[in-house]
């Protein structure tokens, strides 16, 4: 298994602390595609933000790629991203100063790669985007910006990409088009992929379909 | 690649496009150094100056100077011992030109060796000595005030002379100190035609040496030997003690300003980082995301910073070289040389470290709390506040900013005095921000007001991420800052206007000879009738003991007993005089005048700790005459009349040859015809008017204002930068609100009037911590550096305060019009 995360709970906030995740058992298998559906606060981008160790649970224990994220620090975990993890935002979150092939070439540089220009080229005509490499992200519409982040997650050719939402800021064709785009290049690059959705017909597309409801696993 | 060369390479590509955000660290670095390196620079070129050129400006290695006589034989034996001699003889007389035209002039007669060092040039290139014995070189000042040219004539005393040429340079002009008029050079035998050299006459006699031996060595040995004489010496290192007790003052008030600045352009620079790094948290957020850890997230705006830093420091330096030369020129009348374009490697280094090191201070606590922004703050938006600098930033700071007070303490000629300063400062901000804290806490336990407007401004302060400490620190010191300038500035001008008294003799009068007094009032009454004219003996002398005391084994002068510095004006007297009250002993009777008696200005009393019956020995015409103290005395100093130090009995000191000063009290339209009148009757002696001394005197007082405001205004300046810095800061986080309020419904002058509350709250709440601290450092300014009275226009004080204020709320509103006056569409596009 390449994710594995048993009895995963996570609480927010001091005072008037939320219980998020109320225990959650998941396993992904390598080159699995997954679609964590849900309706709003079910606790999907929560879960999401654990496996892809952006965020520490409050307790439970988190194994993906073979480490174990629950015992890392925060410098800890974005090591172990490196390389391993790819993430496709809802908002794209491209770095605004950098222009396109920069932005992909970033996760790459911090992983020490000395080839990481040309690999982010490359990745970019691949997304059919060789001609917009150096505009900058303000200089390009929003399906060209979600295309920029999903060569951006998988240029490092991570194990898993995570996808939150990557079609939610876009309208239906230019969403489908994403999608095309993700599952194409997921298949091109044999990474597993965890895609997070509350679009059912989205989530058909994926090999198995894990629903949240209130924090917990549905179905 | 290395991580530092990665982080430069992530570093340079934000750092292009985002520059703007780090203009107020640009701004205020350049302010802080700029005012450290002028500051340091013009305080070494001074010092350089003073150092390399004193011999020149003192005229010799050594001088001693003697009032109202000539060296004796032993005397004069002792100095040629030493080296070459040269003797020269100043004193103050009248300039009559052909045409009736009269002046005050500083009468200077030289030898054949003079000047020993430097070169004495005319206006026509020439360099020259002494001039020939019916020759002049005047001032130029001289020749505009009388409208002469070279070739024409002028009477001095009872000879006239042909004027040589025009003054171009005196070299140890600076040594002579303060001067009633311009100069006039004429020869030893020239004076000696003059007929002012009389026994009595006010001169005084000056020795330089070009010293074969160590200066100090020299000194000591002559003093030794002739301590009763009244000898007064200067050695080259200390040439104008005068200029260097100014120096030293402003020296002191220069390193406060600098210190101030760099402190304020400290805290701009940390509220400047805070906001950039924070509008940067989303990019911080996906770089970790993307795999970047603390670390190099805080390398990557760490370089950043550096970069901009490196940008804000060169212009500070560059500007501080280039405004040496214009400070000089700005207050010429206040400096002992004028400085020109000078680069001094030290200060400037010193600048830029300073400059540095406070960069780093400030920007530690908010680049560890950026290295310590979680990926996940990327999902929760500004709200999530995890990531703060905690003691890891706080000790970073600490270790960064260390360095300041200890390097500042290892620089200062006053170490004291730049700790209580440092210690002061601190307390203040530590003041500033408990009272930020206070009204943050205050304003989360209130009571939620009814009205939506008021509620926004109420929670506006205490909200996550509300900027209200650092607006609270900005803002005192922006307000305090007003105060001070306010205090100093209408504190100087007072002491200006009360240098004006309300009623001032028209003329003062030097060397009447006491026997032509009867003829002397004639004169002038035959011309103003109503003239009230005041006569008093006047002769010059030097303590030379007190009590148990010899004056020339003291280590150091007591403090405020400036009268032991060289000599004082003595005069004795039967009669209290006019402007004086007993405050100890009693006034010598008509039968005790005959004994050697004097009365002591109070003032001087306390500070040698003088007791009535205590002898006190005074040095006149290079005998000793001892005196037994009968009483002390209160003078109003600020009446322009005769205020003697030491007032004697007529027994003490009516055997010493001496002359009358006089004071002519009448119509100031009259002053020139009495002057004319006077002036061949009495050729020895000086006539001043008493109009154009106090202008020569409010003039110096206003440069010294100028500079000192000058100075303050970089201070200020810093404190505008900060205050604007953290109104743009607080404003960001003000703008989402202000759109939304206007989303739903709110119009904008609703939302202007939200900000507004908010801010007069903030406003009302320092203002009064603003006047206390302004006010304190007002009077520290004022009185303890520069020893000016306490005199503050407390309306104009009060008036900065409120504008201030106003201004401060009003750039914090309108700061928000643009975001109010586009559609909310458009300015939700743009968040």
């Amino acid at each position: 298994m390449v994710i594995r995360a048993t009895d995963v709970r996570l609480t927010l906030g001091g005072v008037a602390p939320v219980d998020i995740l109320k225990g959650i058992d998941l396993a992904v298998a390598d080159g699995e595609s997954v679609a964590l559906l849900g309706a709003s606060g079910s606790g999907k981008s929560s879960l999401m933000a654990i496996l892809s160790g952006l965020e520490r649970p409050t307790s439970g224990a988190v194994e993906v790629a073979g480490v174990d994220f629950a015992a890392m620090d925060e410098d800890g975990l974005a090591i172990a991203r490196r390389g391993r993890i790819g993430i496709v935002l809802q908002a794209f979150h491209l770095l605004p100063t950098m222009t396109a092939i920069e932005n992909v070439a970033v996760p790459m540089e911090l992983a020490g790669a000395g080839d990481a220009m040309a690999r982010a080229e490359a990745e970019l005509a691949a997304v059919g985007l060789a001609h917009r490499l150096h505009h900058y992200p303000a200089q390009l519409s929003g399906g060209e910006q979600q295309r920029v982040a999903i060569a951006r997650a998988l240029a490092p050719r991570p194990r898993i990409v995570f996808a939150d939402e990557p079609t939610g800021n876009l309208d239906a064709a230019t969403g489908q088009r994403i999608m095309d785009l993700l599952f194409e290049r997921r298949a091109d690059t044999g990474a597993t992929l965890v895609v997070i959705t509350h679009d059912p017909a989205l989530a058909q597309r994926c090999d198995r379909i894990v629903a949240l409801a209130d924090g917990r696993i549905a179905a | 690649m290395t991580g530092w060369s990665l982080a430069w390479r992530l570093s340079r590509r934000e750092l292009s496009a985002r520059f703007r955000g780090l203009r107020l660290l640009l701004l205020c670095l350049f302010l802080g150094v700029g005012a450290l390196a002028v500051i340091g620079s013009l305080a070494q070129a001074i010092d350089r100056e003073l150092a390399a050129r004193g011999r020149v400006l003192l005229g010799g290695d050594v001088e001693f100077a003697v009032s109202q006589r000539l060296a004796d034989a032993p005397e004069l034996a002792a100095m040629r011992a030493a080296g070459r001699v040269s003797e020269t003889v100043r004193m103050q007389s009248m300039a009559v030109a052909a045409n009736g035209a009269t002046a005050p002039v500083q009468l200077k007669a030289v030898d054949r060796a003079y000047p020993l060092y430097g070169r004495l040039t005319l206006a026509d290139g020439r360099t020259v000595g002494a001039p020939a014995d019916d020759t002049v070189w005047i001032g130029r000042a001289l020749a505009e005030r009388l409208a002469v040219a070279p070739g024409a004539t002028l009477r001095l005393g009872t000879a006239t002379f042909r004027i040589g040429g025009i003054i171009a340079d005196e070299p140890d002009r600076l040594g002579e100190g303060f001067t009633l008029g311009p100069v006039a050079i004429v020869s030893r035998a020239g004076l000696d035609r003059t007929g002012l050299i009389q026994p009595g006459s006010l001169y005084a006699t000056r020795y330089r040496i070009a010293a074969k031996g160590a200066p100090a060595a020299i000194a000591e040995r002559f003093e030794r030997r002739f301590d009763t004489a009244g000898w007064e010496t200067k050695t080259r290192d200390r040439a104008s003690p005068g200029a260097s007790r100014f120096v030293a003052r402003m020296g002191d008030f220069l390193t406060l300003v600098g210190l101030a600045a760099l402190v304020i352009a400290g805290i701009g620079i940390g509220n400047g980082v805070s906001s950039y790094l924070e509008a940067r948290r989303d990019t911080i957020a996906t770089l970790k995301i993307l795999g970047a850890t603390s670390g190099m997230v805080a390398r990557i705006y760490l370089l950043q910073l550096l970069a901009v830093s490196a940008v804000g420091i060169g212009l500070g330096l560059i500007a501080g070289i280039a405004a040496v030369p214009l400070a000089g020129i700005a207050i010429s009348g206040v400096l002992p040389v004028a400085p020109g374009l000078t680069v001094q490697p030290g200060p400037l280094a010193l600048a830029a470290g300073y400059g540095l090191l406070i960069a780093l201070a400030f920007c530690a606590r908010p680049l560890v709390a950026a290295g310590r922004v979680p990926a996940a703050a990327l999902l929760r938006g500004a709200l999530d506040t995890r990531g703060g600098g905690g003691w890891r930033g706080i000790a970073w700071g600490l270790a960064a900013g260390l360095p300041v007070p200890v390097l500042a303490l290892l620089t200062s000629a006053r170490p004291g005095f730049t700790a209580a300063f440092l210690g002061a400062t601190a307390g203040a901000l530590a003041m500033l921000v408990a009272i930020g804290a206070l009204i943050r806490a205050a304003a989360a336990r209130a009571p939620r007001p009814r009205r939506p407007l008021a509620r926004l401004a109420l929670s506006a302060l205490h909200r996550p991420g509300s900027r209200t400490v650092s607006l609270v620190v900005a803002l005192g010191l922006g307000l305090t800052l007003f105060v001070l300038l306010a205090t100093i500035r209408t504190s100087i001008d007072g002491n200006i206007r009360r240098s004006v008294p309300e009623r001032a003799p028209a003329l003062f009068a030097l060397d009447v000879p006491p026997e032509r007094e009867a003829e002397f009032r004639r004169t002038v009454t035959a011309i103003a009738p109503g003239a009230t004219i005041a006569t008093v003996p006047l002769m010059r002398g030097t303590i030379t003991g007190y009590g148990t005391t010899r004056v020339a084994d003291l280590a150091t002068i007591p403090e405020g007993a400036w009268a032991l510095r060289g000599e004082r004006g003595l005069t004795f007297s039967a009669t209290l005089p006019a402007g004086s009250t007993l405050s100890a002993g009693r006034w010598w009777s008509a039968q005790e005048a005959g004994e050697s008696l004097v009365s002591v200005d109070e003032r001087l009393a306390e500070a040698l700790d003088l007791k009535i019956g205590d002898p006190l020995t005074v040095s006149v015409l290079g005998m000793e005459r001892t005196a037994r103290i009968a009483s002390f005395r209160r003078i109003a100093w600020e009446t322009l009349g005769f205020n003697f130090v030491m007032v004697f009995s007529p027994g003490a000191l009516r055997d010493v040859p001496h002359n009358l000063a006089a004071t002519i009290d009448m119509p100031a339209a009259k002053a020139q015809r009495v002057t004319a009148a006077l002036l061949p009757r009495f050729p020895s002696t000086s006539v001043i008017e008493v109009g154009s001394v106090l202008a020569q005197v409010q003039d110096v007082v206003r440069q010294m204002a100028a500079a000192i405001t000058a100075a303050a205004s970089v201070a200020v300046l810093s404190g505008i930068a900060v205050l604007l810095g953290a109104i743009a800061a607080a404003r960001a986080a003000r703008s989402y609100d202000a759109v939304l309020l206007k989303v739903l419904g709110a119009t904008r002058r609703q939302v202007l009037a939200a900000q507004a509350i908010e801010y007069a709250l903030l406003v009302g709440a320092v203002g009064v911590v603003a006047t206390i601290l302004g006010v304190g450092g007002g009077w520290f300014v004022v009185t303890q550096i520069f020893a000016f009275d306490w005199l503050p226009d407390w309306g104009v004080v009060a008036a900065t305060l409120a504008l201030g204020a106003g201004v401060t709320m009003a750039i914090g509103v309108a700061g928000s019009l643009p975001v109010l006056r586009a559609r909310p569409a458009a300015a939700l596009r743009r968040m």
